[in-house]
């Protein structure tokens, strides 16, 4: 089925170094992913190499059994693979309705688009009452949700976000993760990128724990979230800061 | 009374053609963020490009547009492609632009002046001469029609980035590059496109003034400063703002000429450009802009 498959990705920016030095990694349909390691790891790199953002260096991802790399955004984009940046970076002098439309800028039929988007406007009636205001206006939470809404016009069967929690206020986060969960319900596949490892973790069905760009390990989530390895790197390390921040 | 009408007519009649000046350049900026120091000298190539047709086969510099605005559109997408297109990840990239368009200016310059020589040139339609008389006032037909054509381009231009597909695209890449990418815009081809577009806005300009100014190959130096005025005092990057800005210095210079005599109308653009620098850097209708 739409299995996407990583396979000994080398990666990296301009002339700069390899990031992701041979890395592997297999997302089965269907299934919720969360990918959780330090700063600086390569995560995003990742995904931006796979929404055809960055051309590997070598390497191959294969999406149903044929090759994607090597293809333009927009060819991957057509094949059903979305992807929601961490700045949640919509077109801030556009309207909720114009970013919504955006989302389906390679769609070239302008009546499916709205179709799309009347669709989007009864699952997340929110968007729906903000849908002329600019964006640059909207909060935080509400810029995540019609990131990952504009992402949706598309109707992927493969969604990656990165970070979708990031700088949100926790209640916010539990609404984005609410959203999260909506999609997953609907049997998408998801590829979740989270520096809340725990929130992540406890919401997906496998972990996968990328290092220094090397080969990743992957669990069932539940298995990674008690892992005490784990548990000391990117779980146990996250409280610690807070509390030095609390002590001052 | 009549007087100060008569400045304020004359004034608005030269603001259109500004306007259509300063598009082309804050497209260009808003799009790519290259600062094309070289868009003068566009302007005047395609000022001597309806001088020559005009001189050859006495075709009428505005129907000259017809032959500028593709011409010059070509022009842009080859100059993107050969001296841009290559650098647009740079993280310098705005740098290099002043300094390879100013390069540019120079030498397209250089060859107007083999080509054309230093002499000042202009078309000669029958309008070039006539007034229009309405009442009390009078307003030079050249200059009426020359802002009645740029602002019919500047809606039109307008009109195309807010309800086409492209146009959105150019929207877009131009608000946000890296979204306009997540969403499957070609930004490279967009980025040529609105250099093309640019240019062409710069082709009609060259065409139109062509029959309301005198030119030569170095009067570029000349219209850059004044150019780069009205797009910062616009906000760079903002066809309205630019616009805005066209109208409000041409008119303010018209009165300056009138009160203190033409050789000071020049300094009102450049006495905007330090004014709008030092207390409003994002200009009129300029977003603030990080990094
Ligand atoms: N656009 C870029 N240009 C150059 N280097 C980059 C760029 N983006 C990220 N990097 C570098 O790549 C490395 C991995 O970054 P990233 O993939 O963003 O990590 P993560 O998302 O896991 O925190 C970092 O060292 C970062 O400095
Ligand atoms: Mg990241």
């Amino acid at each position: 089925m739409g299995t996407l498959v990583v396979e000994n990705i080398v990666a990296g920016y301009g002339s700069g170094p390899n990031i992701l030095r041979g890395l592997s990694l297999t997302i089965e349909a269907g299934k919720t992913y969360c990918i959780i390691g330090p700063n600086g790891a390569g995560k995003s790199t990742l995904v931006k190499v796979i929404a055809g953002l960055l051309k590997p260096r070598e390497g191959r991802i294969m999406y149903k059994g044929e090759p994607i790399n090597g293809l333009r955004a927009d060819q991957v984009l057509q094949r059903g693979i979305c992807y929601v940046p961490s700045d949640r970076s919509l077109f801030p002098d556009m309207t909720v309705k114009e970013n919504l439309r955006m989302g389906g800028y390679i769609l070239r039929n302008s009546s499916l688009v709205e179709k799309r988007i009347e669709q989007i406007f009864i699952q997340f009636p929110i968007l729906k009452e903000k849908r002329s205001q600019m964006a640059k206006t909207l909060s935080g939470g509400q810029q995540q949700l019609t990131s990952i809404a504009r992402a949706m016009v598309l109707k992927p069967e493969l969604i990656m976000l990165d970070e979708p929690s990031l700088g949100l206020a926790p209640k916010v986060v539990q609404q984005i993760f609410g959203t999260i969960a909506i999609l997953r319900d609907q049997g998408l596949t998801i590829l979740l990128v989270e520096q809340n490892a725990r929130k992540g973790l406890e919401n997906a069905d496998q972990g996968v724990v990328l290092d220094l760009g090397m080969n990743s390990f992957e669990r069932p989530a539940v298995e990674v979230l008690h892992d005490p390895r784990i548990q000391e790197l990117y779980l146990g390390k996250r409280s610690r800061p807070l509390q030095a921040e609390a002590a001052q | 009374m009549i007087q100060i009408i008569q400045v304020l007519i004359l004034g608005l009649a030269l603001g259109g053609v500004y306007a259509l000046m300063s598009s082309g350049m804050t497209l260009i900026f808003g799009v790519m963020r290259i600062v094309n120091l070289a868009h003068a000298a566009f302007i005047i190539m395609a000022a001597y490009i309806s001088f020559w047709l005009f001189k050859v086969w006495r075709v009428d510099p505005i129907v000259s547009m017809a032959v500028t605005m593709p011409v010059m559109f070509l022009v842009g997408v080859l100059y993107y492609r050969v001296l841009f297109a290559s650098r647009a990840d740079n993280p310098r990239f705005t740098d290099i632009t002043v300094l390879v368009t100013f390069a540019s200016a120079l030498v397209i310059e250089g060859v107007l002046s083999y080509l054309f020589t230093g002499i000042y040139r202009s078309t000669s339609p029958v309008y070039a001469t006539r007034p229009f008389l309405i009442g009390p006032f009078f307003v030079p037909q050249s200059q009426v029609y020359a802002t009645l054509i740029s602002i019919a381009l500047i809606v039109s231009l307008w009109l195309f980035l807010q309800y086409t597909r492209v146009g959105n695209a150019i929207r877009a890449t131009m608000q946000n590059r890296n979204s306009a990418q997540v969403v499957g815009v070609n930004v490279a081809l967009v980025s040529m496109l609105s250099f093309g577009i640019g240019l062409a806005m710069a082709g009609a300009a060259g065409s139109l003034l062509s029959f309301i100014f005198t030119f030569f190959p170095s009067k570029h130096v000349a219209w850059i400063g004044m150019l780069m005025s009205l797009v910062v005092l616009g906000g760079m990057g903002s066809l309205m703002g630019a616009m805005l800005s066209s109208f409000l210095l041409a008119v303010i210079a018209s009165y300056v000429s009138f009160y203190w005599g033409p050789t000071w109308a020049p300094i009102t653009f450049y006495l905007a450009l330090f004014l709008i620098l030092l207390f409003r850097p994002q200009g009129l209708l300029g977003k603030k802009m990080d990094g």
